[in-house]
């Protein structure tokens, strides 16, 4: 096989449809009224809220908007309105800013300088939020992880990836800013450099350290059991770069996984009890 | 015998674990193809339960026959047809012996069962994790002659379908539950299998979304010449009809003879070519 661009393209038409019949389908099953996301203004977020109203109609999607003073920025505030008003879905604005400092203050031992666990505390305080409008209003909660990001750990555990259903985590980043195109996201979105608004000017692609189109092939040749010094070669990298990359994935594997536990009776939740997610037993 | 016959390719959502809704669902349709005068209906693999059960496998499999194909007899006496569709079972030895089986019931009652031979334990498949293999590749004598029957992933080996073919099957049928990622595999390989055996061949796929998987549909009858003499929609429920004209096998018997051009004695080393895989 040949990592090339080409492997990443999607029929973007069909993968649509794909995704809009899941959401449907899973909203119908779990008799959900509808389904709350958190919106961003980035690429993934609106491409998820745009397949969310195609598959069950705009007026049951509330999209939440929650920024905070650290991270601000009018493009995202821009963005967010613009597709609002674009797909049609219920939009609340909801400032985080109180409601962070107040829990920075009642933290025990509260390290300011400790800038990964205050991000952190910012991506799970919003998915609290999304919970909250998700038990009382009858939603499920729709996460807008991709799959390069989900594959390598690039997101906060029981935060941005908390969800019930995750509907274009099967897709690269490249391949969901093709989707977004053919939803008619405007570019000035689509292609957008991505990022997870945990601190200030914080750009996903320059912590990761490679530009996506490159990710998206060392993940794609992961994917499909190529050797690092294969991927190595055909992208003319040098294999430490596939090294890290496979390690970041590997060492993450604990955030997609329900929690563990040690095997002591019959069967094991998470282990080998296993079942339909929705079974309709009569 | 009879050498015209009209059938009924029925794909359906299943609710997962839900018999009684699915065998009324079954019945629905079965009354439906009846007023079009067909004479089999074919339901996919597993529709008495869906296909993801999981653990639930086994409390939803039962003895064949049993409970719940006295249920789908009394149906096929009432209306009389011949009706396919699958189910887990469980064997008389042992409940937690299970198998992935397709079940054909007639006018006269229950006929017989087919134990699927090749069980996917790959990609998103647990099979072998529950079911026990099926050893056996029965044919079955109708009044609308030998049928045989197959399983989804048994459509990958050639030899399964071959098996059948040199039994006498005219008509094989093969029921499935095909995620769509695999598309392109089973529509290659229906054709292939009609050519191959000079024979017709009717693929049943589920339809409907079980634990994120989208099973796709897209039902077919195809003639012992390849073509497709019907289609069933992709990813809706939907019943497609065909008839099958068993005068229709000779002329392609004599355009490509595959039976008759047939070289079993080249193929004895199969067995051990493959010991040392």
């Amino acid at each position: 096989m040949k990592l090339t661009k080409k492997l990443l393209q999607i029929d973007p038409e069909a993968t649509q449809q794909k995704i809009t019949r899941f959401i449907k389908d899973y909203v119908n099953k779990t008799k959900a009224k509808g389904i709350v996301l958190g919106i961003s203004g980035g690429v993934d977020s609106a491409t998820t809220a745009a397949l969310a109203t195609k598959a069950i109609g705009e007026n049951k999607v509330l999209g939440l908007y929650m920024p905070e003073k650290e991270t601000y920025n009018k493009t995202d505030h821009k963005h967010v309105t613009l597709l609002a008003k674009k797909f049609k879905f219920q939009l609340k604005t909801i400032d985080l800013t109180q409601t962070l400092s107040s829990l920075y203050k009642n933290i025990p031992n509260y390290n300011p300088k400790d800038k990964l666990s205050r991000g952190n505390l910012k991506a799970r305080t919003r998915m609290l939020i999304w919970y909250y409008y998700a038990n009382h209003q009858n939603r499920i909660v729709a996460g807008s992880s991709d799959k390069s990001e989900t594959m390598i750990g690039y997101y906060t555990k029981w935060g941005d990836a908390a969800a019930d259903i995750v509907p274009i985590m099967d897709l690269y980043k490249t391949q969901v800013r093709q989707l977004a195109l053919h939803l008619d996201i405007p570019p000035s979105i689509a292609k957008r450099p991505s990022t997870p608004a945990l601190w200030s000017s914080q750009i996903a692609e320059e912590e990761i350290g490679l530009k996506y189109e490159i990710l998206d092939l060392i993940l794609y040749g992961l994917e499909h059991l190529m050797s690092s010094q294969t991927i190595a070669k055909q992208l003319q990298l040098p294999t430490k770069t596939i090294a890290t990359i496979k390690t970041r994935w590997l060492q993450t594997e604990h955030k997609r996984q329900m929690p563990l536990t040690t095997k002591l009776e019959y069967r094991t939740i998470n282990t080998d009890f296993r079942l339909a997610r929705t079974t309709e037993l009569k | 015998m009879k050498e015209k016959f009209k059938i009924a390719l029925a794909q359906f959502p299943c609710k997962i674990g839900n018999k009684k809704y699915n065998i009324d669902k079954m019945a629905k349709h079965i009354k439906q193809v009846k007023k079009q005068k067909a004479n089999i209906i074919i339901f996919p693999e597993m529709s008495l339960t869906g296909y993801t059960t999981r653990d639930l496998t086994y409390e939803l499999a039962e003895e064949i026959p049993g409970l719940s194909t006295e249920k789908i007899e009394k149906i096929a006496k009432k209306e009389k047809l011949y009706i396919i569709y699958g189910m887990p079972e469980h064997s008389e030895k042992g409940k937690a012996i299970l198998y992935n089986t397709a079940v054909l019931i007639g006018p006269e009652g229950y006929i017989g069962k087919y134990r699927k031979m090749h069980l996917p334990t790959h990609s998103v498949f647990e099979e072998k994790r529950y079911f026990r293999l099926g050893y056996k590749t029965p044919i079955f004598e109708t009044n609308i002659g030998k049928l045989g029957i197959i399983i989804c992933y048994d459509i990958f080996f050639p030899e399964t379908t071959r098996a059948l073919r040199l039994q006498g099957a005219k008509f094989i049928i093969c029921i499935s539950a095909s995620p769509a990622v695999r598309k392109e595999f089973f529509e290659t390989l229906t054709v292939a299998r009609a050519i191959e055996n000079t024979c017709f061949l009717a693929y049943v796929n589920l339809v409907g979304i079980e634990n994120g998987l989208q099973f796709w549909g897209g039902s077919r009858l195809i003639g012992p010449n390849g073509h497709i003499v019907t289609q069933s929609k992709y990813d809706e429920e939907d019943i497609s009809f065909g008839n099958i004209d068993y005068e229709d096998l000779k002329p392609v018997e004599a355009f490509v003879p595959t039976l008759r051009d047939l070289r079993p004695e080249l193929y004895a080393s199969l067995q051990e070519f493959s010991k040392k895989l």
